[in-house]
Order: structure tokens, then sequence, then C-alpha cells
């Protein structure tokens, strides 16, 4: 029965690993361009959720929008401010795209950690737990009512997000421009619109990823470093810019740490992840589910 | 255009006449303390020189540039520590699993490009320093490692790694006048084109992954003589992003200009630590702004300065 509790748990730390990785290869299936400071996304919306209902008082779950609209918000605000140079009037930069994104949102990311360092203090913060239920059975599957909440949360914005994106007209209207910049605005698509959407959207699920995880994992400046890792290793293995992919690697990475934890090492279990990462590199660099891309 | 190339070939003998001054400085800075941060600031001039030779002069972006040092680091500290090897053994041990750990990634993540070489670097990087951190029983996890000194006198370490850096610049320069510098700079301009002209991107991405990872190596092996305990900080991402910071704003794609940004970006951060720990805001911001609106950087905006005045 061990392994299927940890089957269980590995699918549900893979659930919120994609709540990050998702946004992530969304905004490079629509930029060509990776988010260096996504961890931060969750580390801001980890102390949203944690200040908002331990110190302001308010209830968790209507501090949990609050999470949500804050990283909405810094998402904007950094596709606004420093991603709109990518594609608006800077014609003649073609070469330094790529170098341009790493290190403006590395800067990005260090900008944020130090700023919340600065402000709220280097202390971690323990969020109130969602539901306050201990550590219950189901079935044979051992779950906390906290981790029970966040899955249950964090699936459901995955799923309303994959519907968004795939009946709505801002869904398909975001598909268009990922599959041809300059097609969708000649058919009268607005790119910087979509990018926008797609950054509020990105920087929203992985603040709430914080904010579910913030009775787990203590909020403190740093703490977006791991799950930002995780899932730049999840979108290498996923595919970038393949939604399917990235949640499949998602829970499949989920899986893999659960068991290797008991049954390999669990001093190494976050080492797994890159393992396979390398293997996979070695065999099919364009990923699971990527499509190999042609020079021209 | 004859002033303009004499200004061009003067450029490669700026490094050393920066090296220069570097070489004078412990005739007025006399404090231990003020020495220590002008090694230190040293330790980053020569991983910085090495990032810049992949990121500036090949355009292969690695996020792991500190994580390399801290092998360098480690790898004299254990040794020293449990096989009772020389430091000095323990340095050339340090640059050749750099370089050979170097070696290997690269024969991998060079065959990708762009964000996918920034993520698996970072991922490497993060993990490296999670294994170091995680296996305390043998490296003492965040405790840190002592590791033995190798002189007394911090004027003797000032002259041992300046000596080092200089050796790396006057390496650097030949290796980029030399034809090798031509294809590495071919592949940063364009990579396609490079490879239908019969360079072979993916040995030469690779050679020049590889002699970076080594001279972060070097850097990191003399540092960890130099402080005498190692910990696993040495490969934050923060400390990659640091060295990131002294290219970006010293100027990417030239000799002096990761010198100059190393110096003073270290040196500023000491001062700012004192004023309030402010320094990585400070610095990030700017790295934004640089990046934004001034590519090139100090070096750069120098140039760019002097060429006015000359036309």
């Amino acid at each position: 029965m061990l392994s299927v509790d940890l089957l269980a748990n590995g699918l549900i730390i893979g659930v919120l690993y994609a709540l990050m990785a998702v946004g992530l290869s969304l905004i490079f299936g629509i930029l060509k361009v990776v988010n260096f400071a996504h961890g931060e996304f969750y580390m801001l919306g980890s102390y949203a959720y944690t200040i908002a209902a331990a110190s302001l008082g308010i209830s968790p779950w209507l501090a949990l929008p609050v999470a949500i609209a804050v990283g909405g918000l810094v998402g904007w605000l950094t596709e606004r401010l420093l991603m709109r140079p990518l594609y608006a009037g800077y014609s003649s930069w073609g070469l330094m795209r790529d170098e341009y994104a790493v290190v403006v949102t590395f800067a990005f990311s260090i900008l944020l950690v130090n700023l919340v360092d600065k402000v709220v203090g280097p202390y971690s913060q323990r969020g109130p737990a969602l539901l306050d239920v201990p550590r219950m059975s189901l079935g044979p599957i051992m779950i906390s009512g906290q981790k029970l909440a966040a899955t249950g949360a964090g699936l459901v914005m995955i799923v309303a997000l994959a519907l968004a994106l795939r009946y709505t007209l801002w869904g398909k209207q975001i598909q268009a421009v990922a599959q041809n910049r300059l097609g969708a605005s000649l058919a009268g698509i607005d790119p910087a619109r979509a990018s926008s959407a797609v950054f509020s959207a990105a920087g929203a699920l992985a603040a709430l990823a914080g904010a579910l995880l913030a009775p787990i994992i203590n909020a403190s400046p740093d703490v977006g470093a791991f799950p930002a890792v995780k899932s730049y290793v999840i979108v290498v293995l996923g595919g970038m810019g393949s939604m399917p992919g990235s949640i499949l690697a998602s829970l499949a990475l989920g899986v893999l740490e659960s068991f290797g934890a008991v049954y390999v090492s669990y001093d190494y279990r976050d080492t797994f992840g890159l393992v396979i990462l390398i293997l996979v590199l070695l065999v099919r660099p364009q990923g699971l589910f990527g499509e190999r891309g042609r020079v021209v | 255009m004859a002033r303009l190339r004499a200004l061009a070939s003067l450029t490669p003998w700026l490094p050393l006449a920066f090296l220069g001054v570097v070489a004078l400085l412990p005739l007025a800075v006399t404090d231990d303390y003020w020495l220590g941060v002008l090694v230190v600031s040293m330790y980053f001039a020569l991983i910085s020189s090495g990032w810049n030779l992949l990121a500036g002069y090949t355009g292969q972006f690695s996020l792991a540039p500190a994580a390399f040092a801290m092998i360098g680091a480690y790898t004299t500290g254990l040794l020293c520590t449990y096989a009772g090897i020389s430091p000095w053994l323990g340095i050339v041990a340090g640059v050749v699993a750099a370089a050979l750990i170097g070696m290997i990634l690269g024969r991998i993540v060079m065959r990708l490009s762009g964000p996918y070489l920034a993520l698996t670097t970072l991922s490497f990087a993060e993990i490296a320093r999670l294994v170091i951190a995680n296996s305390y029983s043998f490296t003492r996890g965040d405790l840190g490692l002592n590791v033995p000194g190798l002189f007394e006198s911090r004027t003797v370490y000032y002259y041992l790694v300046l000596g080092a850096l200089a050796a790396v610049q006057v390496g650097l320069m030949l290796l980029l006048r030399s034809p090798a510098g031509l294809y590495l700079r071919s592949i940063r301009d364009d990579e396609v084109a490079a490879a239908s002209r019969g360079v072979d991107v993916v040995f030469w991405k690779t050679a020049a992954f590889t002699l970076s990872t080594a001279v972060a190596g070097l850097a990191g092996a003399l540092y960890a003589h130099f402080s005498e305990l190692i910990s696993p900080e040495l490969g934050l991402i923060t400390q990659s992003g640091l060295v990131i910071c002294m290219v970006v704003i010293g100027g990417m794609g030239s000799l002096v200009g990761p010198l100059v940004g190393a110096f003073l970006v270290y040196v500023l951060s000491e001062v700012l630590r004192e004023v309030g720990g402010v320094q990585l805001i400070v610095f990030a911001l700017l790295v934004i702004l640089f990046a934004r609106f001034f590519r090139e950087g100090l070096a750069g905006l120098a140039r760019r300065a002097g060429l006015g005045k000359l036309a």
C-alpha cells in the first residue's frame, strides 16, 4: 500500500509543480523567452497570502485571491516594463533577444528577492492552513487537509486555464499569437495584449502555487528558487511551449521524486530531475512533446 | 580610420594596464580587511573573465559560473582534508575537476541553444550546490569546510591571485587574436553562417565552455586557500547573478569590461553593505538599465565617448 500512497503524494506535488510550469511554458510559447523571475512570482504569492491571512487577519480563503491578484499584477508589470522592448520597435537587435531576456529577468529576480528581504525581512513566515485538518486516511492514502485543499484548488485552476485557452476568444487569440505573431497581428489580434494576458496569467498561477504551499513551505525571500528550478527542469522535459507536455512532465517529476526519495535516496531527491533531464537532452533535445525546430 | 584602428589595437593592452594599477594598490591599502576585499574582487574578476569568454565572445549564456568556482574550491578543499595533498596540487586538481565536469556538461548542453542552455546550466548549478550541501558527512554541508592556508601574509596572496588573473588575461588575449577567437565570435554573431563556413560549432562552443569553467575552478581553488573556510554558498545562484551583473555593467565582449565591472561592483557592494545591505538592489536595477539602454556596458560607453572626441 506504500506504493499507492507514494503515487498519490507524487501526483499531488506534480499538480503544484504544474501551476508553476504551465505559466512558464505559456510565456515561452508566446515570447520564445524564459522568465527567470518565475520563482519570484511564487515567492510574492507566498508572502501576499501569509501577510493577508496571518498579519491582516483575512480569512485564508479570501487571502488566496489576494495572492492571485498580486501575482497577476507583477506579471503584467514585468511584461509591460521589461518585455515590451523584445518586440516593440527594436527591429535591429534580433541577435541579442535571448540574451536580453535572460539578463533582464535574472536581474529582476535578484531585485525582487532583495527588495522583499529588505522590506519584509529575511525571516521565514508560516502561512495559516486553508483546511486545518490533521493527516487523515483516504483509503490507503495518508494526506493532510492542507495538501488536499491545495491540490483541489490547483487542479481547478489548471483545468480552468486549459478550458479558457481552448474555448474563449482570448484563449484563441493567445494560441494564434504563439503560433505566428505576425500572422495574428495581420488578422487583427493585438500581440501586445495577448502577451500581457499571458504574463498576468502566469504570474497569477505561480503566486497561487506560492500561496497554496505557504502553510507547508514557509514564505522567505529566497523560497522561489527551489520551485523555479523544478519548473525549469519540467518545461525542458515536457518541451517548451507545450502545455500538455508541461502538465505531464510535472506529474511525472512529482511521482519520480516521491518514489526516488523512498527507494533511492532521500538526501539526493532533488537531483533525480536533473539526471532525467540530462538523459532526455541527450536523446531528445526538443523534450518529450516539443517539436523539432528548423533554423533558417 | 587610421586613428580608429590605432585605438582598436590599443584596447587589448587596457586590461594589463588596469591590472598594473591594481598591482600598485597594496602601496596605498594596508588595511587587512580592504586587502581582503580586493582579493575577493580579483576572485570575481577571474570568474567574470571566464564567463565573458563564453557569454560575451561566444554568445552562450551559462548561468552556472559560480557553481564551477564552488566545484574548484571543494575539489582542493576535500583533497587537502582527506588525501592530505599539498594545496598547490589541490589548486591544479580544482582546475582540472572544474574543466572536466565543464567539458562533460558542455558536450551535452552545447548542442542546445538559447533558453535551453540557460535553463540546464541553472538547474545544474542549483543541484550541484544541493549535492555538496546535503553530503554533510563528507563535506560538512552548510557548516563549511576548513581548508589549509598557503601563506601567512595577505599581500603574498594578493600577488598570487593577481598573477593568476594576469596570466588568464594574456591567455584570453592570445586566444581571441588567434583563428580560434575568430571562430568563437563567428558563432556568437551567426551560428548557422559559421557552420556553413566550416566552423565546428559544437566543438568550439564546448571548448569555450570548458575554458570558462576551468577559469572559474581556478578562481574557486585560489579562494578556498585564501579564506580557509568554504561553504556551498559559493555556488548560490545569487553569486552567479553577481558575476553576470559585473560583466553586463562592465561591458560584455570586451576584455577590460569584466575586470572593471568586478572591482567596481564588489568594492561598491562592500561600501553599500555598510550603508544597509542595499547592494544587490542597486546592482540589479543597474543591470536592468544597462541591458535596456547601454547594451555595451561601461566599456561601450567609454569607447563611444572616446570615438566621439576623435570624430
